[in-house]
């Protein structure tokens, strides 16, 4: 084998995903920082679990967002959680905030994919903890990581960021914020083939972290230009020659 | 008698004691004198060097107060060998956290990493355990400025003030005696240099004998570490000397 290299079988390497999740959005605002994911885990173009959380809470003041492979998040979230416990075992008054956890989360990527074994995720890593100014991270399978005021991930990154960049504010309110990211998912879940109908949204104020239970998006497909009959009719409808 | 219990380190003997540990303690009962003391704007480390030689080639040898972090510093007492072994792994340790977690490793985390490698020595392995304590002075975010001491054994605990080495006792004394809570560090320094004068060997303590190094809050708020130079030494064990004819001051020898 050459050297680094994780197995002789390739199918042990995550090169191409099998259960996947689509966009996530992550944004700052007034008080702390928003996260928002629709709740489907799709099988190549098939729509097959269409209840699944790919929201996570990490720690006390943390909230890690993926897209890309489940499986991987799944092994992710669990080193996560084992870090946790570490950090409460402790016992030491010292507790890990989204800075930590972030930049955690980012070598694990960048030490999978030099190994050819990436976990097949994009992540989005908020949070904040207590006083201190809140947190936005983007971290994917190459082991890319940049801080940022809002990100999207997957089609959102195409769809929402315009949507974002225009009505983004660093002083935006709760509400505010959440209707942002509604409009982005609304938006991808119209254009995405991928993307699904309900979301839910995850809130770290600097005290609480909260994932909200999901909620369906208004989708509107009454538009004359889809429901016309465009097509010109001839006398003989049956279609056959 | 204890005899048949001192050479396997990882056993006990029938009092419950484990020799190995002991006597490595006995070792750094007889290094050079190690001072910490903690104020509420930084802490002071300083420790006297047992290797004072014409003949040294690098006119300034570490030997005593070592750098661990951005602001982490620690003293040694003990065998020097050993003790380098050790705080290669406590910058390595520091390191690594930093590098996976873009934070500074809080200090208390850095002390029992350093002690739980230790401890292992003293379990497992057959191998004698370090022949080194030491005095951990830092600061982090979390716990502020802190000051802690660790033994062969693998134990540790916080400290306001503590001495290890030579006349330890003498120097836990005074501490006891003379160290205020809301001391500023220049306080500590102050006091530092008077435990120094009352252990240390030699009548007229010069900063060739002696490292003194400070982790402390800039004016701006900044922390940062920094050891002394040699005048400001100089300067504190001079005014912490007893002038002759006064009470304290050692006596003329003829």
């Amino acid at each position: 084998m050459a050297p680094g290299q994780y197995s002789m079988d390739a199918k042990q390497h995550t090169m191409s995903p099998v259960v996947t999740g689509a966009t996530v959005i992550g944004m700052k605002y007034k008080d702390g920082v928003i996260l928002a994911a629709d709740t489907l885990a799709s099988y190549g173009n098939e729509a097959r679990y269409k209840d699944v959380c790919r929201l996570k809470k990490i720690g006390e003041y943390t909230l890690l967002g993926a897209g890309g492979e489940i499986s991987d998040f799944q092994y992710l979230s669990n080193l996560l959680d084992e870090l946790a416990d570490e950090d409460w075992l402790h016992e030491d008054g010292c507790s890990m905030g989204p800075k930590e956890y972030s930049s955690y989360i980012g070598r694990v990527m960048y030490n999978r994919r030099s190994k050819f074994n990436p976990l097949y995720n994009q992540f989005v890593v908020v949070g904040k903890k207590q006083d201190q100014a809140p947190h936005l991270m983007y971290v994917d399978h190459q082991g890319t990581a940049f801080e940022e005021d809002f990100v999207a991930t997957g089609f959102g990154m195409h769809l929402g960021i315009p949507l974002l960049r225009n009505n983004w504010r660093p002083d935006m309110s709760l509400d505010e914020a959440k209707a942002l990211v509604t409009k982005c998912l609304e938006v991808c879940f119209y254009r995405d083939c991928k993307a699904y109908c309900k979301i839910q949204i995850g809130v770290c104020t600097g005290t609480t972290v909260e994932i909200s239970p999901p909620t369906t998006i208004n989708h509107f497909w009454g538009h004359g230009a889809w429901t016309e009959r465009r097509l010109e009719e001839t006398s003989d409808s049956t279609g056959t020659w | 008698m204890a005899r048949r219990y001192d050479s396997r380190t990882t056993t006990f003997s029938p009092e419950g004691r484990l020799y190995q540990v002991e006597y490595a303690m006995e070792a750094i009962n007889l290094a050079g004198s190690t001072v910490g003391v903690l104020a509420e704007d930084g802490v002071v480390l300083a420790g006297e060097k047992k290797t004072t030689s014409k003949l040294l080639d690098q006119a300034k040898q570490h030997e005593k107060l070592f750098q661990l972090d951005d602001a982490m510093f620690c003293a040694v007492a003990g065998l020097t060998s050993d003790a380098n072994i050790l705080i290669n792994r406590l910058r390595l340790s520091a390191q690594q956290h930093a590098y996976s977690f873009s934070e500074p490793m809080p200090v208390e985390q850095l002390v029992t990493s350093i002690c739980d490698y230790k401890q292992g020595y003293t379990q497992f392995g057959g191998l004698r355990p370090f022949g080194v304590s030491f005095l951990v002075a830092g600061y982090d975010v979390h716990h502020g400025f802190q000051l802690y001491h660790t033994d062969p054994s693998g134990n540790f605990s916080g400290w306001k003030g503590y001495a290890i080495g030579v006349n330890n006792n003498t120097a836990m004394q005074i501490m006891r005696q003379d160290w205020k809570p809301g001391m500023k560090t220049q306080e500590a320094l102050e006091l530092t240099a008077k435990v120094l004068v009352k252990t240390m060997d030699t009548a007229s303590p010069t900063a060739d004998r002696l490292e003194f190094g400070i982790v402390y809050k800039t004016p701006e708020g900044q922390v940062k570490f920094r050891m002394l130079k040699d005048a400001e030494i100089n300067k504190l064990m001079a005014d912490a000397t007893p002038k002759e004819g006064e009470e304290g001051a050692p006596a003329s020898s003829s």
